[in-house]
Order: C-alpha cells, then structure tokens, then sequence
C-alpha cells in the first residue's frame, strides 16, 4: 500500500495541472461553506449532474477542493457573526467571535486561515505517510468503544461551559434530549415528537444549527447598533495589512498548537460518524486544558481559534481514510463522493492502491494542493471580509434572520423546518440570555441518536447485560481517558486556585 | 482582617441590588424537567429498545436541572439571589424592536409558503429594517431590500437552482427564462 517518494511527487506535480478546476472551486467552497444550510455535501448534490459528466479524475479533485474549502469557509461566518457555517465550526465562535467584538476580526481571520491551511495540508501528509496504520483504527472501533467516544463529547459539553459546568451538563442533556426525538431504530416507536410527522426521522441538524446560532444570534445583536464594540470599530476605521500578517504571526507562533490539534482532527476524523464538530470541541476542551492560560479562553484568545480551526481541516483527510481503506465513508461529503466515485466504476479497499494508486493517492495529493493555493488566494481577502462586521445590526439582523431560516428549509424542502429553525432561535436565545451555552445544546442535539443507536447496538450484542460497555480492553482504557479529562479541569483549576492563594498570602 | 461599613444601611440596599436574578436561569431546566417527563409518557408502553436510552438521558436531565434548582433555592435563602426575570425579559426588549421583530418573522415563515422566497423575502427584509431604524432611511431600506432579494433569487434558485419556495415571481421569472430559452 506504500508509495514511493518518486510516484507522489511526479502525481503531485499532474495534479497541480488541474489548477484551473481548484481555484474556482476553493471560492465556491468558501461561499457555500459560509452560508449556513449550504455545506458541501449539499452542493455536490447540487450539482450532481455536471459531478456525474466529468472525468473522474477531474469530478475528483473537484469534490476534494470543495470539501477542503468549504471547511475553512464555514469558519468564516463563526468568527464575523457568531454563525458556524456548518456543525463542524460551532466551536469557533467561542474564541473567534470575542476577537470580531474588540475589532480584531482581520487578524483572527488570517489565523483561522493559517491554522485551517497547515493544519490541513499537515494531517494530508500524515495520512499520506500513516494511511496503512491509522486504516486500523477503523477496525477496532466497535459499539462500546464508540459509546465511550461519544460520552467523550458530552463530557465536553460541561468543560465548553466551564463558569458553570451545572450549566453546561444541562444544556447538553438537554440537547441529548432533543436529539433523542423520533421513532426509535429497531421498531419505529415514535418519541417526543409532539404528533408531528416531520419529526419522525429525528431533529434535523440544519434548522438545529440556524435556531440555536444564527435566529438566537440576530436577535440579540440588535440592541446595539453595531456587533463590534466602539473601541474595535476605531481599530477597524483604518484597516491595513499588517492586521492580516499579524494575525499569521501569530497562527504560525503556534505552530505546535496547530500541529497538535490537526493531529487530534486526523485521528478523529478517521473513525466513522465521529465527524468535525466532535474534533473540535475536544480539540478546544484539550487545548484549554494544558494551556497556560486556561482563564482566557472565551475572551477572544488565539489559542482558542487556532485549536478547532485546526482539528476541523485535520478531520477532512481522515474521513477519506475508511472511505479509501474500507469503503466506510467517515462523513456525509465522503459518503457522496463514494456515490459518485461508485458511479464512475471506482471499487474501494485496499486492491484500489494497487490498481488504481494514481486516483487513491490523487484523493491526498489533491486535498494538499487545495490548501497551498488557499493560503494565497484567501489570506488576502480576510482585510475586505472583516469589514462586513461594520455593517450596521439594523440591517443585519434582518439579512441573517432571512437567509438561514430559508436555508433550513433546503435540506428537506419542508415548511415545518423553517418554524422548526425559529422554534430553535427561541430556545437559543433564552440559552444566551441566562448565559446556557448554545454549542453545547448543538452537539447534545447531534449525539443524541447517535449515542443510542451505539448503545442499542452493544445491548443488542450482550443480550441486555450492561456490563458489556466495560468488556473491551481498548473501551477500558477510553473510560480511563474519559474519567481524566473530566477531572483534569477541575484537578488543575484547584491547583491554580490554591497558588494563587500561596502567592497572595505571600505578599 | 475585614473592612467594616460604617453605615449599615446603604450596604444592605447595594446588596439587595447585587441579588442576582436567577428567575430567568430557571426556565431551561424547568422547561427540561416538562420536556422529559413528556417524552417519558410517550414510551411508557413501548419495547425496551425505545425506552433504555432515552431514560437514562432523562433521568440525568432531571436530576442535574433539579440540582440547579436546589442550588437556586440556598442562594435565595442565603440572600444571594432573587426570583427575578430581568435577565431575560426587561424594558428594553420593548424598546429595542425585538418583539416586533418575532412578529414579523412569524410573519415572513407563514407568508413564504403562499408569495415564494423573492417577494416575502423582500416584504420581511423591509418591514425589519423599516422597524428597526424606526421609521427612518425608508428608501435606503426599500433599496437595500430589493437588491438583497434579487440578488437571493439569482443566486440561490437561478445559480444553484436550490429549491426554495416558489411564488407567483418565481413562476413568472421560470416562464419568462424558458420562453426567451
């Protein structure tokens, strides 16, 4: 399954040559990415028949670069508006947001740019490198191990909202909740579902999405004229490029922070179902955790963007990883290229590196060009995009409330979707007024069905005997890990509590 | 070694004023508690296979929001906090247009259905802003409205052919494009 060095450098060298399809592309990914309800798996779907009637080759680099694009793009509205663009980037507004509001937007697009980019193009190598081993992942993933994955994600939910962890475990359950609304997997028991047909196969994650951030969010910008404060609008007055360079200083400072987390990103993203939105909260939650600086997160600390930003484009080469080794895609983009890719005669699994090595390393060689050009198509354009944010709340607030609450009727083309979206806005916005964590209801709404399909699955197996969540070895040692990181928090903030302590009885 | 107040009296009314209002934090876990045990009625009589997650999840729900009601409950025994609803509705959500703003939203959901996206989509967009700026730059909003909605139907439904809802514009526009076609 190697490649030699000679094979990938002349593959990348035939792949640059379809530059042509890549930069269009990387700014419709970057649009689409942007616009919540419009995520690239979406506009793959669009855009099926012109996917169908192209090369294969060129249908593939084509997906590859949206997918990558698109991933950053998403990252766009989370820093500016408060808005993630998809799932996936609702951990970027709790770092990236608070930067836009002290007029810092320039500077925290640039480093959204930088982390997304090299965290990218780094876990692409890596995986061209580790495909072999990380493919295993895949095979020891069961449903106990996943359970505790899960839980893993949850148990974030309380470290996001860490002024009031209370706080952030009901929010969460809560979303678990709500997540759990629907007819049950094995026999289509309908649940909490207050009569409605439409919810019947669960809550839809995009009306989900645009309630809780963006409806939620509009309403609350308009008390003030402006969502930047009156100091950041002075900063924002004169804008220039050194905000834009400072801003990749700074990203390219944190250079093992990025490395890190891409790396947490690629790993997760290998494991199917798993997905970015998980990526990047425990990239965040880790992050924070052995920071030196843990009590700045959620003031507009870098650290706090670069982190999810990161993972999230580290997840993208590991998606493609099960979907190349194992034919599993890792997540609904990958699930419709491997529809497409079927459709043009491509068969996966590992006969696919020796039969056809060009296509399955062009996924990679693909994806790594993507982020090269994007770093100087798009580092340039964070000076004019952060300007949207001096755009007055009287107009847009409208505009957000508009465009997100038509979009969440796109997915299904049900009316019940966009009532659905606005029902979700008042839940989040009285989540933000009581200072409830909206992210943390987003991923308990995500969890939910996928935890209890896992659980069922291992019930199932056991015949009902819960003991079987502690019977793998490899699931022990993740509830080791589950139970440390929840106690990490909490170990370390009483360490530094009680040296702050010492220090001041010192003085 | 503790700073002792002089006047009494003024600092108990700065504390009363500092109580924080816990009334509004109490609606989501009492929402959540209502929400669980509804959900419970629904699978009362349902196999296993519907009920064991969804009890385990509710049960954490309740116990955590019952928690936070406890917690509540001492710090108002203690005089740390009140049952007031400030932190989630006060005069200015009168002042600021939020209200009216709902209205038109729920407006602008049970209008798309019937006029399309680009008409409700430029009626909602104009009445918000109109409301919001209170009465004033009407032509601007008229403007900026009109463009936004076109500028929506070209690239949404005319570029990504997403499928929106459709009006008496859209069908218009759909029959002028395939006729000139």
């Amino acid at each position: 399954m190697e490649a030699d060095l000679g094979f990938l450098i002349g593959l990348f060298g035939h792949t640059l040559t379809f530059w042509w399809v890549i930069i269009p592309t990387i700014f419709l990914g970057l649009v689409v990415g942007a616009i919540p309800g419009f995520s690239a798996a979406n506009t793959i779907i669009i855009l099926l028949p012109l996917t169908l009637a192209m090369d294969v080759e060129v249908g593939l680099i084509f997906m590859v670069s949206l997918y990558c694009s698109s991933r950053m793009g998403a990252g766009i509205p989370a820093i500016l508006v408060n808005i993630p663009g998809t799932a996936g980037a609702a951990a970027t507004p709790l770092d990236g947001y608070p930067m836009t509001k002290q007029g810092r937007s320039q500077q925290a697009l640039s480093m959204s740019f930088v982390a997304s980019a090299f965290g990218g193009l780094l876990t692409t190598i890596l995986a061209i490198i580790a495909m072999p081993v990380l493919a295993e992942v895949g095979y020891y993933m069961h449903s106990v191990e996943m359970i505790v994955v899960m839980l893993f994600g949850i148990s974030l939910i309380a470290s996001i909202a860490a002024r009031d962890m209370l706080k952030g475990l009901i929010a969460g359950f809560l979303g678990l909740m709500i997540g759990s609304i629907g007819t049950d997997v094995v026999y289509a028991t309908p649940r909490g579902t207050m009569g409605f047909l439409e919810l019947y196969d669960g809550v839809p994650l995009i009306p989900a999405l645009v309630g809780l951030f963006a409806v939620s969010e509009a309403f609350i910008i308009i008390e003030k004229k402006s969502i930047v404060t009156d100091e950041g609008r002075e900063i924002m007055a004169a804008p220039s490029w050194a905000a834009t360079f400072e801003g990749a200083a700074i990203a390219f400072r944190h250079w093992w922070h990025i490395t890190w987390n891409s790396i947490i990103g690629l790993i997760i993203g290998v494991i199917p179902g798993a997905g970015a939105s998980i990526a990047s909260f425990v990239a965040y939650q880790q992050s924070r955790t052995y920071s030196k600086t843990p009590h700045l997160y959620g003031t507009g600390h870098p650290e706090g963007l670069i982190a999810p930003e990161s993972a999230n484009n580290g997840v993208t080469s590991g998606t493609l990883i099960p979907l190349l080794i194992l034919g599993i895609p890792g997540g609904a983009t990958a699930a419709i290229m491997l529809i497409v890719l079927q459709y043009h005669g491509v068969n996966f699994g590992p006969s696919l590196f020796f039969d056809q090595p060009e296509l399955a390393y062009g996924v990679f060689t693909a994806m790594a060009i993507t982020y090269l050009l994007m770093i100087f198509t798009i580092l340039p354009l964070s000076r004019y995009m952060s300007r949207v944010t001096l755009v007055s709340t009287t107009y847009m607030a409208p505009m957000i409330i508009a465009f997100t609450l038509v979009g969440s009727f796109v997915s299904r083309e049900y009316m019940f979707d966009m009532y659905l979206g606005l029902v979700f806005g008042v839940i989040g916005y009285i989540a933000r007024r009581t200072n409830y964590h909206v992210a943390a209801i987003l991923i308990g709404v995500i969890l939910g069905p996928l935890l209890e399909t896992y659980f069922l699955r291992a019930l199932k197996k056991s015949e009902g005997d819960l003991m079987v969540l502690f019977s793998s070895s490899l699931g022990n040692i993740l509830w080791l890990v589950l139970i440390a990181s929840l106690l990490m928090p909490m170990v370390l903030g009483f360490r530094r509590r009680r040296a702050v302590a010492n220090t001041q009885a010192g003085t | 070694m503790t700073d002792v107040p002089s006047n009494p009296a003024p600092a108990k009314s700065r504390a009363e004023i500092e109580k924080q209002p816990r009334g509004g934090e109490l609606v989501i876990p009492g929402a959540a508690i209502a929400f669980s045990l509804y959900y419970f009625s629904t699978i009362l009589d349902s196999p296993w296979t519907a009920q064991v997650s969804a009890f385990f999840i509710g049960a954490v729900l309740i116990l955590l929001s019952l928690v936070f009601m406890v917690r509540t409950w001492i710090e108002l025994q203690r005089g740390k906090a009140s049952l007031r609803f400030t932190s989630l509705v006060n005069r200015t959500d009168l002042s600021s247009g939020r209200l009216g703003l709902f209205a038109i939203t729920l407006g602008y959901i049970l209008l798309i259905d019937w006029a399309g996206f680009t008409i409700t989509t430029y009626f909602f967009l104009f009445f918000s802003m109109l409301l919001l700026n209170r009465g004033r730059k009407a032509g601007f909003a008229a403007a900026l409205s009109a463009i936004m909605a076109l500028g929506g139907y070209a690239l949404f439904i005319l570029a990504f052919d997403t499928r929106f809802p459709e009006g008496p514009f859209e069908i218009f526009m759909k029959a002028a494009l395939n006729n000139g076609g």
